[in-house]
């Protein structure tokens, strides 16, 4: 009850579209049907997530991103199936290249996991401040019993050995090994149950409860509980002995958000003084924790407007974006090796944004690695500073144009950022948006698929319009 | 100046399009045909020292990659000195500048300036729209060549009041002329409507304020002007050039309503030549979209900044305007195979100037022809050529 972890903020994100459930029930021949998932668009993944929703939560402490000791990152499923899907995610947000942590995946567990393993790391000392990042965009194997609840979704939060409005005074771990819900390496999309009753009655609702009734003696105010198929989540409440969770409108918004969702589904309930209980579960265990919130946790109250909006998506453009719909033979190869020399050279620069700022006359140039020489004065004398991520609109196109796997349209902005740097990015958005003048932060995306990996990198979004929807490659 | 003075003894193209049946080697070949038979007296081909090839996208299946190895057996010159040129848009343009700077170095006499291009040969998914995922993997993604040259017309309709129908104007009169060249990819003529009513390419470009994909190939024969005698009565003189260069990519683009390295190479070319815009008959300007032939007649001094539109809808470009431009029908009609693009919008000035250009030739008062081309990633390179009639 005296544990040192303290919770100093949270921040949430959504993908940008949602599919009806009963497009998926119609697509298989089933009636019915109920609520929506959030989807990722083409150019969102588990790891744009993952970046918003720890910015998020970083600016909501009011820290620099750069005294985050480590990162734990829990996902079901990193974009890098083996690869650098930490290093790419700490780059993004700006950590220090010393920063340190754990990438924890292989089920919707991994959450909990993270949040476990960086709340240990503040225990022992060994961080001072931790950034937790649990996030997944699931990919259900198409016709599955749990397709039409799978979601995706990411919630961070920001521990430290003091300050901030909450703690995390208990944690309880049960541990059966079973297999549920499973892929394989030569698996799409994940499998459906052998048996859901069996499944059910024998495994999901005993272990949850025994979790469950260890943290309700601690008076729990609010739960988020696991609800992987819509209504295995109103079981688990009715054995713990609870009303409808607070998770629950979580799970309406976005679905099942696999490793994201017990963070997600409790973060809303700490936007006041509440003790909330917070149960994880998925590859053979169910874990417990209690936040204990003494007054409103900073950025918890902006959780659901994270998750509210989105553009309708179909169920065709849902199996597309999850890799699960392609386009006969290749696309024709093109652009660069991910593994070459220029990602090597330009990998931080692009990832963490910099710009190198002229000792002599102020200019920034961007990227650093192709300005040897000022643009402005000629001088060679700069310091590496990180770009400001907003600014306004110079000018702008709409390409109509482009060959596969490109999808137009695609608006493209001369943008002068705040700091004074002139960028030129991918805009989200199908353009109809865009004019000069028009206000546009910058946020990470994934902008394409090169040689089979992943390729991020920021792109402007207008702000204070309405939100539209993303997509540019897939 | 203590160089020699080069004359234009030759030139000639092909017949511009898509060339699915003859190889690159062939479009060569018949381009050094049509410069030889349109020198007057006549020249043998063994009086060639050296030959300058443009070829920009050294990309295709064939050898374009390496003209300069490729280009003299084409052409049955196997042994002559022969240089690959590559300069982005202005290839054909600078292989021009730079035969002409062999000969007023004394030390060549009778250079061939050939430009050759096969633009069909791959699919336009693979071939030209590729580069939207070339380059840097991030600055440049998505970055087809319409996205170069669009953010000019978004800021320049935003800044000067241009509108759509002042570009869709410079379609009409280029595809007008066009129709009246014989080379020319595309001989039909368009209405404003038609521009209007295209599908959005890159927008605010639509499919008709875009150049088409083409083949092609063109040469001229630069000579010692002392010796311009030897191959005809009517001698055609280089009068000046420029090259200028400017930062390659959009966001280092301090306006984006004019081209900077068109008005620096256009500033040393008049210098050069010793005369301005206003003495200039007619030019061939590098129209690949509609918004450059409005930037390019601005930014050479043809108009004021900002009146490039209004003065292409009042007609003062065409071809009985205040200065005709692009008379052989442009880019945007006869077509833009890159490295051949320079070298037959020099043909169509040495046509003009020796009153060759048929049913598109415009009164050449003052004797003076200019020729220029702007591209490369964010229009970083410009060319200018100036020709005249005057000894």
């Amino acid at each position: 009850m005296t544990s040192p972890v303290r919770v100093l903020a949270a921040g949430a994100a959504a993908p940008a579209r949602r599919l009806s459930a009963a497009d998926v029930a119609a697509a298989w021949g089933r009636r019915g049907g109920r609520g929506q998932v959030g989807v990722c668009a083409p150019d969102e993944d588990v790891l744009t997530m993952a970046a918003e929703a720890g910015s998020h939560a970083l600016a909501a402490a009011g820290l620099e991103n750069d005294v985050v000791d480590g990162l734990w990152w829990g996902t079901t499923r990193p974009p890098f199936a083996e690869g650098p899907s930490h290093a790419v995610l700490a780059s993004a947000l700006g950590l220090s290249a010393n920063s340190g942590g754990a990438l924890c995946a292989g089920s919707p567990h991994a959450g909990m996991d993270a949040l476990l393993g960086a709340s240990d790391a503040i225990a022992a000392g060994s961080a001072r401040v931790a950034l937790v990042v649990a996030a997944d965009a699931l990919v259900p194997g198409a016709g599955t019993s749990f397709e039409e609840r799978a979601g995706a979704g990411a919630a961070a939060v920001v521990l430290a050995a003091g300050g901030g409005q909450a703690s995390l005074p208990v944690r309880v771990t049960r541990t059966h090994p079973f297999l549920d819900r499973y892929r394989s390496d030569g698996d799409d999309g994940t499998r459906d149950f052998y048996d859901a009753r069996l499944f059910r009655e024998e495994i999901f609702l005993p272990v949850v409860q025994e979790v469950g009734e260890q943290l309700a003696a601690l008076d729990v105010d609010a739960w988020s509980l696991p609800d992987p198929d819509g209504r295995l989540g109103a079981a688990a409440a009715r054995t713990i002995g609870g009303s409808a969770p607070a998770s629950a409108s979580v799970y309406a918004a976005v679905g099942d958000t696999g490793a994201a969702a017990p963070l997600l589904g409790a973060l809303g309930s700490l936007d006041a003084a509440r003790t909330v209980g917070v149960v994880g579960f998925g590859g053979g265990r169910a874990t417990g924790v209690v936040i204990n919130a003494e007054a409103p946790v900073a950025g918890a109250a902006t959780v659901g407007e994270a998750l509210s909006g989105g553009q309708p998506t179909s169920y065709a453009e849902a199996l597309r974006a999850r890799g699960q719909l392609r386009a006969a033979g290749e696309n024709i190869p093109m652009g660069v090796p991910p593994e070459s020399a220029l990602f090597v050279r330009g990998a931080e620069e692009m990832l963490g944004l910099l710009g190198a700022r002229c000792v002599d006359c102020g200019t920034i140039n961007t990227p650093p690695t192709i300005h040897p020489f000022c643009i402005s004065c000629g001088s060679t004398k700069f310091v590496t500073v990180p770009l400001a991520r907003r600014g306004v609109v110079h000018t702008f196109v709409v390409n109509h144009t482009m060959p596969p796997p490109f999808e137009a349209p695609l608006p493209l902005a001369v943008i002068d950022l705040v700091d004074g740097a002139r960028v030129m990015l991918q805009v989200i958005g199908d353009g109809s948006d865009m004019r000069i003048g028009a206000d546009v932060e910058l946020v990470l995306r994934r902008y394409a698929f090169e040689r089979g990996v992943p390729v991020y990198g920021f792109k402007a979004r207008t702000v204070g319009g309405a939100r539209t929807e993303s997509g540019s490659e897939e | 100046m203590g160089w020699n003075r080069v004359a234009v003894a030759g030139a000639g193209l092909i017949k511009f399009g898509e060339l699915f049946e003859q190889s690159y080697e062939q479009m060569a070949a018949g381009a050094f045909q049509a410069a030889l038979a349109n020198v007057d007296r006549g020249i043998e081909p063994s009086q060639v020292d050296a030959v300058f090839v443009a070829t920009q996208r050294g990309t295709l299946w064939g050898q374009e990659g390496i003209g300069g190895n490729t280009v003299p057996t084409a052409i049955g010159l196997a042994g002559v000195p022969c240089t690959r040129v590559e300069n982005a848009c202005p290839s054909g343009s600078d292989a021009f500048r730079v035969g002409a700077m062999a000969v007023a170095s004394g030390v060549h006499d009778v250079v061939l300036v050939i430009g050759v291009e096969k633009m069909r040969d791959k699919s336009t998914e693979e071939g030209l729209l590729s580069r939207a995922a070339a380059g840097h993997p991030i600055l440049t993604r998505g970055e087809t060549a319409p996205v170069l040259f669009a953010p000019f017309a978004t800021r320049h309709m935003n800044d000067y009041g241009t509108t759509r129908e002042m570009l869709a104007s410079v379609a009409v009169k280029n595809h007008r002329n066009g129709a009246r060249d014989p080379f020319a990819h595309f001989q039909n003529e368009i209405t404003v409507d038609d521009v209007l009513k295209s599908p959005p390419v890159c927008h605010p470009l639509h499919l008709l304020d875009c150049c088409p994909q083409t083949d092609g190939a063109a040469a001229t024969i630069l000579v010692n002007a002392d010796r311009a005698d030897e191959f005809t009565d009517t001698p055609v003189f280089v009068a000046g050039f420029g090259v200028a260069t400017d930062h390659p990519y959009l966001h280092e683009k301090q306006s984006f309503t004019g081209l900077k390295a068109t008005g620096l190479a256009a500033e040393r070319a008049y210098r050069m030549a010793g005369v301005g815009p206003e003495q200039v008959d007619c030019a061939e300007v590098h129209d690949c979209f509609t918004i450059t032939e409005i930037l390019d007649i601005e930014d050479l001094g043809f108009v004021e900044k900002g009146k490039g539109g209004i003065a292409s809808l009042d007609g003062e470009t065409s071809l009985t305007g205040r200065i005709p431009v692009n008379t052989s029908g442009g880019l945007l009609a006869k077509g833009h195979p890159i490295g051949a693009t320079g070298v037959a919008q020099l043909t169509e000035c040495w046509w003009q100037l020796r009153g060759e250009a048929g049913d598109r030739q415009v009164e050449t008062r003052n004797g003076y022809t200019l020729q220029h081309n702007v591209g490369g990633r964010g229009s970083g390179v410009s060319v200018v050529n100036i020709l005249t009639t005057n000894r």
